[in-house]
């Protein structure tokens, strides 16, 4: 049987061509918008070396906003998205000056469990406010419609949220690199002492990495929110793409997370086609060869 | 030897304050089946000691070390199904399936070491995660595993000293109890060796270390290796006691991440961390759970958890050993 | 000095008190029974329901309800015991198997309950069903469906609920039936439009067990599988695993996933506009409130295996009342899971009443005969009887039978049986309507 007959597609190209840039094009959609994802943990790390266990927890308080905007409010959930992100800014903001201030000054150890602390925490509020209960919005402008070039059918909440984290991530790139507030940003993350000798108040700068990397992650999953499920326990797995998007790209390096999370989406949705069980097994698989012959990742410090 | 026997069993290096604490913890330990009626209760004090168990393996490398490793879940899994499959294919009793469960944990640990400690800080947490996930995901693939549908023991009529099956819960207390004190022992005499010593010294200060004439990365890869062993001897015992293991159940991602913060807790680094930290988290988890979980509104016992992490995180990075420690110092 | 011998004293009893557990002793005025579920955890919203389930029958055995014509309803409590009311016990598993066989410990011999009812995910009945068998107190198991569990010889495990085997033989009747004309409102279809199978079911216990069986049967009936893979289950995606079954041409899905992913896989591929002739999932994600709700319209024309569904009211009335008690309580109506449960307990009391007794052997030799007849249940079985209706089989329900539903008119629409062909309470809709 196999792709021999091809009523669906007819065109001339080979199916297994077509199926091919299918692919390709879902791959690199999913990598944009993880490479959203990715960002703010990037940032994070970059500035001020911690890594956040709860970055995906933020991602589902973000996915949580824009469920509320469509269930409770009834709106359409895309004007969701700048309160998403100001959530997660105000979020990020909070879990700095209660928490990640003090862990700072701690071994790594203590580091990495205050944040999986924040990260049970935020979890299990969740599940106490909204119930495990699987939610999914069903109405608004980005659901479920679907996009057709050609032979190529996409869902348009899958490419407007790529768009969106394109865009995101640009804005976000210019700001750390073009603006005088960014350049602050990356003298706190190359040596944060001498940044505070230059006169660069290293706390605030710690802040509103932490700020940026929440609002981020959050916008994403408000985008996310459009066409996957929102559940409490939905933030471990993005969590853990997200650590192997940025080990990847190099932890500090916005450009290799943005590199890395494209290609992290094409190994998943390839993987997932051909030995969907081991979809997430390849990506471990991958990033600890690629960590190990080169450590810094693709472009990290 | 003689000089081997008193490093295993000497405390003489700790303030007698400890001794005797410590003295009365084994005391309370040994005769707690006699003590307490409660089944629920036998049972969270089995699982203390199970847990305190895997935190002083994970405390050579994590603790003493300093390294987070946050995949200890795949060394338990290796044990686990050791003896799971030695005992299901070739009926061997129990005590001949811990060594080559050990042996295997031992080896791929060693094995993945070297490549994973070109690594440092959180790029290595996350490497660890990384392989011990990889590994319960092929435990899972493979079907001559079990696959998802994991490994039944078949029951047999109790009591068993051959295939370790008892019907009361005052055996498998003694059982767990040899084991934890065994390793509690080990650990007595590795901070005094050599080999902890330099291990310590890396962990305070690499270059230092270095620079003293100490072979840094191939202490670590020791230190690694030996913590995977160590992990293997507490799966071998649960494939024993709940006569039923498959992967998700004894190597998953959560069961890493407990180990290592049952020890953080208690206070990495120091030998009586990790039991501490069991008894603080283990018994306040047991019974939030079954007091609380069967309400209508859940997640309370999990908020209050995360709480006293962040807690301890932010104020007491050496855990609740570092606290009683900071407190004596006064007096 | 001295406030160091303090910090140390203080410390060690603290210590101590962590370790020593309060004492439990229950009083026994009633008959308690311990139910292990799924309350927290991914499946805490099945957990949920299957314990409202269970509520609902100790209701019905405790306050008489003359209205409702089954024995239970006409007791006020277990009349051989002396009216005793049954209380339930329910017990967290959190969906891990060691959690679960605790908890069996800690009713057994703490809270004393004469027997345990549990506990849904397979996995989980098996460590704590082997706690029973050590205690020798009986387990009675409604809900799990991994064939395993009736195969391990137990004395002191009993399952009512019929497993994946039955369901999958279901399954195979209603594809030749549909190729013999059988089912209600279709014509004869040629095996061609059917063939070939893609199955797509995730990879746990239970997933993989339906895996097996559809494969088995696949082979002995000679129906031909063109594609057949385990997904990882709470995947962030499923958009790869749709396309390759897409891509396979087969007109017929097969499912086996978890409320999660079985709405992403209906959602995805709606988009991919997709156009099988014939969707079928395996119970499990598609049967829970969650599925039907979040999907609406959508899942208009999908066919579940099932145990259960509100439109036997028709046929029996008793069905229909219990159904609707149950969602005034509720809000949802029975699903074939939260329905099994209540069948649990419901066996709990005839098997107490029966053996005058709460003593263990006295319940086990009730159990052997146990012989509740069809009128009595809900479900749509000839009754509950314990016997060997598979080879390797003990103490497993010979009577049961799954159906399977098709959801017609959501989201303000039924779900109509329609198999067994004899009992279907509407036309099936062939092939596949699609979606707008």
């Amino acid at each position: 049987m196999g792709y021999a007959a091809h009523f669906m597609f007819n065109n001339g190209i080979e199916p297994e061509m077509e199926l091919a840039i299918q692919l390709i094009i879902y791959g690199i959609l999913m990598g944009l918008i993880f490479a959203l994802i990715a960002l703010g943990l990037s940032l994070i790390f970059g500035v001020m070396n911690i890594v956040n266990f709860a970055h995906g927890e933020f991602l589902m308080v973000g996915m949580y906003i824009a469920y509320v905007f469509s269930s409770s409010l009834h709106l359409d959930p895309i004007i969701s998205l700048p309160f998403a992100a100001t959530a997660g800014y105000l979020l990020g903001i909070m879990s700095y000056h209660f928490l990640i201030h003090q862990i700072l000054r701690g071994p790594m150890v203590a580091q990495l469990f205050g944040t999986f602390g924040l990260m049970l925490f935020l979890r299990y509020l969740a599940m106490y406010i909204f119930t495990p209960d699987v939610r999914s919005i069903s109405k608004g402008i980005l659901v479920g419609k679907i996009l057709s070039l050609g032979w190529v059918t996409i869902d348009l909440s899958k490419v407007v949220s790529a768009g969106l984290c394109l865009l995101s991530f640009a804005i976000v790139y210019w700001i750390i690199y073009r603006t005088k507030l960014g350049r602050a940003l990356r003298a706190t993350s190359i040596d944060g002492e001498a940044a505070q000798y230059m006169g660069i108040d290293t706390k605030k700068m710690n802040a509103l990495a932490w700020g940026i990397g929440g609002a981020t992650v959050a916008l994403a999953g408000a985008l996310l929110a459009h066409f996957y499920y929102v559940t409490p326990t939905v933030g471990m797995l993005f969590t853990l793409i997200a650590f192997a998007i940025v080990a990847l790209g190099g932890f500090g390096s916005i450009a290799g997370a943005f590199l890395a999370a494209i290609i992290i989406g094409l190994i998943m949705v390839l993987s997932g086609h051909y030995v969907s069980e081991l979809k997430f097994t390849f990506i471990y698989i991958v990033y600890f060869l690629l960590v190990v012959l080169r450590p810094r990742g693709l472009f990290g410090w | 030897m003689r000089q081997l026997l008193v490093d295993l069993f000497s405390f003489q290096d700790r303030p007698p304050f400890e001794r005797i604490g410590f003295l009365i913890f084994i005391l309370i330990v040994l005769a707690f089946p006699w003590m307490v009626t409660s089944a629920y209760g036998k049972a969270v004090m089995i699982k203390f000691l199970l847990f305190a168990l895997f935190g002083l393996g994970w405390n050579l490398i994590g603790g003493y070390g300093g390294q987070v490793d946050l995949g200890q879940a795949k060394n338990v899994g290796f044990g686990a199904y050791a003896t799971a499959l030695m005992m299901l294919w070739w009926k061997v009793p129990f005590w001949f399936t811990i060594i080559p469960g050990m042996i295997f944990a031992a080896a791929e640990s060693f094995a993945v070491a070297y490549p994973m400690f070109r690594l440092r800080g959180h790029y290595f947490a996350i490497a660890t995660l990384c392989v011990a996930l990889v590994w319960k995901e092929l435990f899972v693939f493979w079907d001559w595993t079990g696959g998802a549908r994991g490994i039944e023991i078949p029951i047999r009529p109790t009591p068993d000293f051959a295939y370790m099956q008892f019907g009361s819960p005052i055996y498998y207390h003694y059982f767990i109890f040899i084991l934890f004190i065994t390793q509690l022992l080990f650990m007595n005499w590795f901070r005094k060796s050599k080999l902890g010593y330099q291990l310590q010294a890396v962990r305070d200060n690499e270059d230092a270390a270095a620079s003293l004439g100490i072979n840094v990365s191939r202490t670590k890869v020791i230190a690694y290796t030996i913590t995977g062993g160590l992990g293997a001897v507490g799966g071998s015992f649960m494939t024993v006691y709940y006569l039923y293991i498959d992967p998700d159940f004894v190597m998953p991602l959560d069961l890493s991440i407990l180990i290592a913060m049952t020890v953080m807790v208690g206070g990495a680094g120091s030998i009586w961390g990790p039991i501490i930290g069991a008894a603080l988290l283990i018994p306040l988890d047991m019974y939030l759970g079954a007091w609380l979980g069967a309400q209508k509104r859940l997640g309370i016992d999990f908020m209050i958890y995360a709480m006293i992490m962040m807690v301890i995180a932010a104020r007491e990075p050496k855990g609740i050993w570092g606290i009683i420690e900071r407190l004596s110092r006064k007096g | 000095m001295r406030s160091k011998k303090l910090v140390f004293f203080l410390f060690v009893s603290i210590l101590s008190l962590l370790i020593v557990s309060p004492t439990l002793f229950a009083q026994v005025k009633e008959v308690k029974i311990g139910v292990i579920l799924p309350l927290s955890g991914p499946l805490a919203p099945i957990g949920k329901s299957l314990k409202e389930g269970a509520e609902l029958a100790a209701e019905i055995v405790n306050i008489k309800h003359p209205e409702l014509d089954i024995s239970i309803a006409k007791w006020g409590g277990i009349p051989n015991l002396g009216v005793a009311k049954l209380k339930l016990v329910f017990a967290d598993s959190r969906g891990d198997p060691g959690w679960g066989a605790e908890q069996a410990k800690r009713l057994i011999e703490d809270e004393k309950v004469v027997g345990l009812l549990g506990a849904y995910q397979s996995a989980v009945t098996k460590t704590a069903s082997v706690e029973a068998e050590r205690a020798g107190i009986p387990f009675i198991n409604p809900d799990s469906t991994s064939p395993d569990l009736s195969k391990r010889g137990f004395k002191w495990f009993w399952r009512v609920t019929p497993h994946e085997t039955w369901f999958t033989a279901d399954l195979f009747e209603l594809l030749e039936g549909l190729v013999k004309g059988k089912a209600p409102g279709v014509k004869a279809i040629p095996k061609s439009e059917l063939e070939p199978l893609a199955v797509a079911v995730e990879n746990t216990e239970w997933g993989a067990a339906s895996l097996r069986e559809i494969e088995k049967f696949a082979s002995e009936r000679g129906w031909k599988i063109v594609e057949a893979f385990k997904y990882p289950h709470k995947a962030a995606d499923l958009t790869s695993e749709t396309r390759k079954l897409i891509a396979s041409k087969a007109p017929t899905f097969l499912f086996a996933p978890y409320v999660a992913d079985a709405i992403l896989f209906v959602k995805t591929l709606k988009e991919m506009k997709a156009s099988p002739r014939l969707i079928w999932g395996q119970d499990a994600g598609f049967i829970e409130a969650d599925f039907y709700k979040t999907l609406g319209a959508d899942v208009n024309g999908i066919l579940t295996r099932d145990l259960f569904s509100p439109e036997l009211a028709k046929v029996k009335p008793i069905a229909g009342q219990l159904n609707a008690m149950y969602k005034k309580t509720t809000g949802y109506d029975f699903s074939g899971s939260s329905a099994r449960d209540f069948v649990g307990v419901q066996v709990w009391a005839h098997v107490l009443n029966d053996a005058k007794s709460t003593s263990p052997e006295a319940i086990q030799k009730a159990l052997g005969e146990l012989n509740l007849p069809a009128k009595e249940l809900i479900m749509p079985w000839k009754g509950v009887k314990f016997g060997s209706p598979f080879p390797g089989d003990t103490q497993q329900n010979e009577l049961g039978s799954g159906v399977i539903n098709q959801y017609q008119g959501y989201p303000d629409g039924k779900l109509h049986i329609i198999y067994p062909f004899e009992s279907a309470t509407s036309k099936m809709i062939y092939p596949f309507p699609g979606w707008k």
